[in-house]
């Protein structure tokens, strides 16, 4: 990439705007990779998948480590309050996380409590030459707190971007940008080159969506004809045929081989997204941490009740497409009473054998046999593959399947998750994520962040199906 | 930079238990023999050292009780901020409350920052230390200071031996001057090799006979060694360790060779040098090696005189010079009370200060006699010159010291026996009876363990001197007055007489009735204590009459007098050595 634009260490309390693609971890490896000095510099996210992100390209930078500590806010609160539980006076018991939705936000107002309280201010100054707090748009209030107080003893300088702010839900109250954010952490500079699309050959995009984004800011409709035609398409979507219209253009072609295409697709439905990922040739879902569906079989799944068959083949349904499973149970059925003609195939001996004497490892074999089956196309595979993990593991009898497809889960969580070369999924799953080519599916009841993290998911081509060229 | 902030000791050698907060910079501890002094600046060592082995044995229990761990804690303070970080030893820091002496286990917004080092020998002999908070034991976390830091904290000895440091051996105090490195290594193969070839066959014209013998029976025996054998230098015997480096002069004599005050001298220098990186100090008996102008240059390298301390130091002494050289501030008396031991800080009130520079003795001895002027002072050093000379035990010798109070208010020798006492020193007044004290005053003195003598009912030391001695004693009073101030005693005779008493009447009256009565006793008494020219008013004048003519009359004169005088010897000799 090229020049840096501004010195985020030079910053004693600041906030630097930073749109999408616009260079901002860059900015940040290049501020730890100068920082010379014996304390290291302390840097603030949001999730392990950013925490994981963001070490991932500090490492390719060459950045070394002992410049830096890398956390989430969360973990860093966790780890502050457990090293001075008299000075938080916290609830032992909230540091087990046995209820998150309870825990956390304990957790915070205890660590924004005991950095207000002044005791620990030298033992933090002793400890980090700088604060950076990125993706601070993701902020909830109590973290801005702890920010704030923390603030108050190191350096800090925040980067973020309000148009990018789409994690408010009920109970998440996000920290307000202009009333709390701007107000204490003073914008200093905002980033200006569209370096994502600048470095895949498609600057007239990455220029134009930076127009966009301040329409959307200034509440305004975007108009997509106004677009550079070579990187933005509109279809129109217009009922009845608005469905196929869609899958239209979610079969869009990518500019190279190797590209990837991200659908997104409503946030809130997500049977949606998985019926759009089951009808796109090529396309799978990409699955939120919880992993819920995962959980809820494994919680669900008993190998020895009557209907254990009837859940697998259910679940294989669920993930897996061109499975047949009508006319799969019917052979199971005609086999056991000797009535087929046909020898079984190998998925209706494994179901067989599976009907005959359950288990665990017997119904990973099952799956897999379905899996392998011509024409079947998993669209789910984090699901699968998380369920056929957990099975195996399980299948020693060592720790229940419940419990091995939470640490199935958790694993995923750290390791994150890699791209699918077609992949569905919403805002909410696809922010922080990037491809070539992204599809909006359907722009209705996009709140104008929620419409700018979609439209610059795509580093070359943007799609946008809606029934109107104006969105917004 | 790195401060010891409190230490407690437990069951190590002659301490059962002390807690000591210490100051910043100079520590000079003095007390009795025996006081544990020496320990102390040990168990300093022992905990923080950079060692990596430390033998132990049972006779460094308390007591020889090895079921009494030994436990040596440190609290740390002025610490680096890389040795506070949330990351190196966050569960472990701690705050000090330099005014109460305090430690909380958890940083405190008006405390500093500590870490508390506790080195611990139980009865396996195996020494342990770790850093210890209760919020890592309550968690099970265990941990001890990194080498890095015990290595950047270690103090540095000046010991007897201090020519250590004038090498670059691990652990000398010029590996922490600078940064720099010689590698001698390359240079030393090099210097084996030319040994070996300059030595060459030198050997073998010497030890033909041997190398002879070698041959033949390899070649009988058909060991092929080649045609002959052949001796050369031993490329082994060669070779150098390491910390082959030291410091020389300019004609290249080792610097080893300074005399042993020189070689401390030198190193208290370098290692104000070093300051910035080790900043703790210990010397067993400052003195040790240095002349008395010496002592002087060695604290003052160590920062005595200075009012932001470069070092934090520990000292122990029993020389008086280096006391005179030091404040009320930087001396601690050590010494055994019933719950262990205890440093008082000798402080600089009650004209503590002006005792140090006129008395040092007095602090370095375990009793004290506070003398009303400097007449008791003569008085008693008088009285013990004749009783060492009788073949008897010295004063100085029972570690008793004196100290004069210069006479003036009635009051002044408790103030200054009461800042004595509370450093738990044994105190007696000796005080004469024509100004009285406050009683309440006198009466707290006693409550506290003081002892008391006073001359009898409103007497000077004159009083009694002429009121209690045999006649024969008085006439050589009177002599020895008149030799010191001739014809000027007839006129203080005359005066305090009213003119009505001669000398010549008094020479009269013990010629003819071998007696000198009461009246003439008391004028005489009045007569040589005239004020500004009292005839024995020095201390050399009356040590002198002490010595000569009070001590020999002793037996024979006034049993009251007497008395009085064995009640001090008596008290001075029941002391503790």
């Amino acid at each position: 990439m090229g020049p840096v634009e501004i010195d985020l260490r030079a910053i004693n309390r600041g906030t630097v705007t930073a749109p999408a693609g616009c260079g901002k971890t860059q900015l940040i490896a290049h501020a730890l990779a100068g920082h010379r000095g014996s304390k290291p510099i302390l840097v603030l996210t949001h999730t392990n998948a950013g925490v994981a992100a963001l070490r991932g390209r500090l490492d390719r930078a060459g950045v070394p480590t002992s410049a830096y500590r890398l956390s989430t806010i969360d973990g860093w609160a966790i780890r502050l309050i457990s090293v001075f539980p008299g000075r938080s006076a916290h609830n032992p018991e909230i540091l087990q996380l046995a209820a998150p939705a309870r825990d956390y936000p304990a957790i915070r107002d205890a660590a924004w409590r005991l950095l207000q309280a002044g005791h620990i201010s030298e033992v933090l100054k002793a400890s980090y030459a700088h604060l950076i707090v990125d993706e601070y748009q993701d902020c909830s209030v109590p973290q801005h707190h702890i920010v704030y107080f923390l603030s108050l003893i190191l350096p800090t300088c925040v980067l973020g971007d309000p148009m990018q702010a789409i994690f408010g839900f009920r109970g998440n109250t996000l920290v307000d940008w202009n009333q709390q954010v701007c107000a204490h952490f003073p914008v200093v500079g905002e980033l200006t080159t569209p370096w994502r699309w600048r470095n895949a050959g498609a600057e007239a995009l990455g220029q134009w969506l930076l127009e966009a984004r301040g329409v959307l800011a200034a509440g305004q409709s975007v108009d997509l004809r106004s677009g550079p035609p070579k990187h933005v398409t509109w279809m129109q979507a217009l009922p009845p045929n608005d469905h196929a219209q869609r899958l239209a253009a979610a079969r869009a072609v990518p500019p190279t081989a190797d590209a990837r295409v991200l659908i997104i697709a409503d946030s809130r439905n997500r049977a949606a997204q998985q019926n759009f990922a089951s009808q796109i040739p090529g396309a799978s879902t990409v699955e939120a941490v919880d992993l819920r569906d995962l959980i809820a079989f494994a919680n669900g799944f008993d190998e020895r009740s009557f209907d254990a068959l009837g859940q697998l083949l259910a679940l294989a349904q669920s993930v897996m497409t061109n499975l047949g499973v009508p006319e799969f149970t019917r052979r199971l059925g005609s086999l056991q009473r000797g009535t087929a003609r046909n020898p079984p195939s190998v998925a209706e001996s494994c179901a067989l054998a599976f009907a005959q004497s359950p288990s665990l490892s017997g119904a990973a074999e099952l799956l897999s046999a379905l899996r392998a089956q011509p024409n079947v196309r998993v669209y789910r595979p984090a699901i699968l593959y998380g369920v056929l993990k957990a099975l195996r593991d399980a299948s020693s009898g060592t720790v229940s399947l419940a419990e091995a497809a939470r640490r199935v889960r958790e694993e995923n969580r750290l390791l994150g998750r890699p791209l699918p070369k077609r992949a569905v999924g919403s805002t909410l799953l696809l922010k922080g994520l990037e491809a070539e080519v992204v599809v909006l599916m359907n722009t209705e009841g996009m709140s104008a962040q929620h419409l700018y993290v979609a439209m610059t998911r795509g580093s070359m081509k943007l799609v946008v199906c809606s029934a109107n060229p104006t969105v917004g | 930079m790195a401060r010891i902030r409190k230490i407690e000791i437990a069951n190590f050698r002659g301490i059962q238990r002390l807690a000591w907060c210490p100051a910043p910079g100079i520590n000079c501890l003095i007390g009795p023999g025996d006081s544990g002094k020496s320990s102390v600046l040990d168990a300093i060592d022992l905990c923080l050292g950079a060692r990596r082995n430390v033998q132990f044995s049972d006779a460094d229990f308390f007591g020889l009780d090895i079921t009494s761990p030994i436990s040596i804690t440190l609290t740390l303070g002025g610490l680096d901020d890389a040795m506070r970080t949330l990351e190196s030893y966050g569960a472990f820091l701690r705050a000090f409350d330099a005014t109460t002496g305090a430690v909380e286990d958890e940083p405190s917004v008006d405390a500093e920052v500590v870490l508390c080092l506790n080195l611990t020998v139980a009865s396996d002999l195996e020494p342990s230390w770790t850093l210890v908070s209760e919020r890592a034991a309550q968690q099970g976390i265990v941990k001890t200071l990194a080498w890095k830091d015990r290595v950047a904290l270690a103090p540095t000895r000046i010991g007897a031996f201090a020519n250590f440091n004038l090498g670059w051996q691990r652990g000398s105090v010029l590996n922490r001057v600078s940064e720099e490195r010689a590698d001698a290594s390359a240079a030393l193969v090099k210097a084996a090799r030319d040994a070996r070839s300059a030595f060459g066959d030198q050997a073998e014209q010497q030890l033909g006979e041997a190398l002879g013998i070698v041959t033949d029976t390899a070649q009988e025996l058909g060991v092929n060694i080649g045609a002959k054998a052949k001796a050369l230098l031993d490329s082994h015997s060669v070779s150098f360790g390491g910390g082959t480096i030291s410091l020389h002069n300019e004609s290249g004599i080792p610097l080893r060779g300074l005399g042993v005050g020189s070689t401390r001298l030198l190193v208290a220098g370098l290692q104000r040098q070093a300051a910035g990186k080790a900043s703790i100090v210990l010397s067993d008996e400052l003195e040790y090696g240095l002349e008395p102008h010496r002592i002087a240059r060695f604290l003052g390298s160590l920062g005595a005189k200075e009012d932001a301390a470069p070092l934090q130091v520990f000292l122990t002494t029993h020389s008086p010079v280096a006391l005179r050289e030091l404040s009320g501030g930087q001396l601690f008396v050590l010494r055994h009370s019933p719950q262990g031991h205890e440093a008082c800080l000798v402080g600089a009130g009650n004209g503590i200060q002006s005792t140090i520079r006129l008395y040092p003795e007095a602090f370095l001895a375990g009793s004290v006699v506070v003398c009303e002027g400097a007449s008791e002072i003569g008085l008693l050093r008088g009285l013990d010159l004749f009783s060492l000379d009788q073949g008897g035990v010295s004063l100085a010798a029972l570690g008793v010291a004196l100290i004069d109070c210069g006479g003036g208010d009635p009051d002044r020798p408790y103030a200054r026996a009461a800042a004595f006492q509370t450093l738990g020193y044994r105190v007696m007044v000796l005080r004469d009876d024509d100004k009285k004290p406050t009683p309440a005053i006198e009466q707290a003195f006693v409550e506290s363990g003081g002892a008391i003598v006073a001359y009898r009912a409103g007497r000077a030391l004159e009083d009694e001197l002429f009121g209690s001695l045999t006649p024969d004693a008085c006439k050589k009073l009177i002599t020895y007055a008149n030799e010191l101030h001739g014809d000027l005693i007839i006129e203080h005779l005359r005066t305090a007489s009213n003119n009505t008493l001669t000398f010549q009447q008094v020479w009269d009256e013990i010629q003819n009735t071998g007696a000198l009565a009461a009246e003439r006793r008391a004028i005489l008494g009045q007569a040589a204590r005239i004020r500004k020219a009292g005839w024995f008013k020095s201390i050399s004048w009356m040590e002198d009459v002490a010595r000569t003519i009070v001590a020999p009359d002793l037996p024979h004169c006034n049993p009251g007098f007497r008395a009085l005088m064995d009640q001090v010897f008596g008290w001075a000799a029941n002391g503790p050595r």
